[in-house]
Parts: C-alpha cells; sequence; structure tokens
C-alpha cells in the first residue's frame, strides 16, 4: 500500500517543523556555546570557525539529536570532536610539566608578596583578566579542556565526561589537577617564579 | 614527623572535592570543624571559592553579533 499524498505531506510538513524546534533551540545556546570554544583555542577567530564548524554540522545530522535529551552537551560534543580533530586545540608550551603544588599555594605566593595585613578579597585583586586568560591558555589542553566544561561551561562531571569521551573519574583527576595547573600559573604570572 | 597528622595538610587535600560537594558527611564535618577552628584553612577555603567566581568572569567573552547573524544563516531555509 502507498501512503496518500495526503499523508506524505502530513510527513514533510512534520518534519519541517521538528527540524525549525531544533534550529531555534540550537541558537538559543549559541552564546554558551561560543563561551566554551572561545576559551577551548586560543583566538578569536579560531573560535568562530569552530563554532559555525560545529552549527553546520548539527544541522546536517540534526535527526541524530533525540529530541528531550541535553542539546548543549549535543553540541558541545561535536565541537569538542571537531576541535580535536583539527589539531586546533591550542599546544601546550614544551617545558610545561610543572611540579605540582597544592591547592594553597597561589594563595600562599600571592600573601608573600602583599604588603599590608591581606584578606581573600584584597589578595584577588592583583589578579586580572588577563592572568586567568593567560594563564587558562598555558594549562595542557586535556586538564583545560576539562576546566572549561565543567567551571566555564557549568556541565556535571558525568556530563564532561561524556562530552569527551572518558571516564568520569578521569574528569575529576584532570579537572583537580587542572585547577592546580591553573593556579601554579596564575602565581607565576602575577608573582613571579618562586 | 612520619605518621603524624596534621589537619591543615588534610584540609588542603580536600579542598576541591570540599567545594565540588563530593566529600562524604563525615569527611565534610571533619573539614567543617577544622575549618570553624582555624583562620589560615578557612581563608584559604574562601580564597579558593573566589577565585572560582573570578575564573568564571574573567574568561567569559561573549561572541560578535556577527557570528550570531552567521549562524541563523546556517539554517535550512523555509520552502
Amino acid at each position: 500500500m502507498t501512503e496518500s499524498p495526503d499523508t506524505e505531506g502530513r510527513q514533510i510538513a512534520i518534519e519541517a517543523r521538528d527540524r525549525v524546534r531544533f534550529e531555534e533551540e540550537a541558537l538559543e545556546l549559541a552564546d554558551q556555546v561560543y563561551r566554551v570554544a572561545r576559551r577551548l583555542v586560543r583566538t578569536q577567530e579560531e573560535a568562530e570557525d569552530l563554532v559555525q564548524e560545529t552549527y553546520a554540522r548539527a544541522f546536517r545530522s540534526w535527526r541524530s539529536y533525540t529530541p528531550g535529551t541535553n542539546l548543549r552537551a549535543w553540541l558541545l560534543r561535536i565541537l569538542t570532536n571537531l576541535n580535536i580533530d583539527r589539531g586546533r586545540r591550542a599546544q601546550r608550551t614544551p617545558d610545561m610539566e610543572p611540579i605540582e603544588e597544592g591547592d594553597y599555594y597561589l594563595y600562599n605566593r600571592l600573601e608573600e608578596t602583599t604588603r599590608e595585613n591581606p584578606d581573600e578579597e584584597r589578595v584577588i585583586e592583583r589578579l586580572s583578566q588577563d592572568d586567568i586568560v593567560s594563564a587558562l591558555s598555558e594549562v595542557p589542553h586535556d586538564f583545560r579542556d576539562v576546566i572549561v566544561l565543567v567551571d566555564i561551561g557549568d556541565f556535571s562531571y558525568q556530563e564532561a565526561a561524556q562530552i569527551l569521551d572518558i571516564p568520569i573519574g578521569t574528569v575529576m583527576s584532570r579537572l583537580h589537577r587542572g585547577r592546580r595547573i591553573l593556579k601554579q600559573q596564575l602565581a607565576e604570572t602575577a608573582v613571579g617564579e618562586g | 614527623m612520619a605518621g603524624t597528622f596534621d589537619p591543615c595538610v588534610w584540609c588542603e587535600e580536600v579542598l576541591q572535592p570540599y567545594l565540588d560537594r563530593e566529600l562524604s558527611e563525615t569527611e565534610r564535618a571533619e573539614a567543617q570543624a577544622h575549618l570553624d577552628a582555624c583562620g589560615y584553612c578557612s581563608k584559604r577555603y574562601r580564597f579558593e571559592a573566589s577565585l572560582r567566581q573570578f575564573v568564571r568572569m574573567a574568561a567569559i567573552e561573549e561572541m560578535s553579533p556577527d557570528l550570531k547573524q552567521k549562524l541563523s544563516e546556517l539554517r535550512t531555509p523555509l520552502l
């Protein structure tokens, strides 16, 4: 039995509606997708290319998205895969295998070099936005990807694990170690080498 | 001294899981009890919490209106 032209027409209409809905929802998330992309790569231009490629691919393969699941994570998964495939991830600096300092290291370094009796607020004021951005870009990419997804993208460990296709334990250990490396970088940027 | 338990060293080790709410109830209570009594550690915990906020704020860069426009243009044209 062949479908009547009416049924076929209805199918096309439903598909068109679903597609429009998908595209609208995806575009509403673009700001958040861009924020993550911007910190995964070095330059604004690379981030813009990456986000465009991600959306082009997402719009092509929208049928493989399951409605009702986390669309933001689905988009970020496309984005991180594209980023890894194209080898665009900002490369770590060659001599970057820092001796791992503890979690108090940055505070201690800043406190040492703050004259008056420091409180947390005053200590943090010594860091500039540029300090943060450059310190983050110096964190080796495996660690940085996780920091960016969890601390900037607000993804849960579970979501980050799915996006990067790594076990949740690896997310946690990279996150913890990555934040320490970040603080060490900040200490070097803000205070200079110990 | 080997084998001596130093609560400040332990607190430094659990700083991240504490702030991520990953500690067990017992561990959390132990850390809290130490933090309530120790200015050295509680200062550093507050610093870490502010730092995370600060990193977040500093690292966020908004996309250009141009890009937003380009993304809309990628949409499938309606017939």
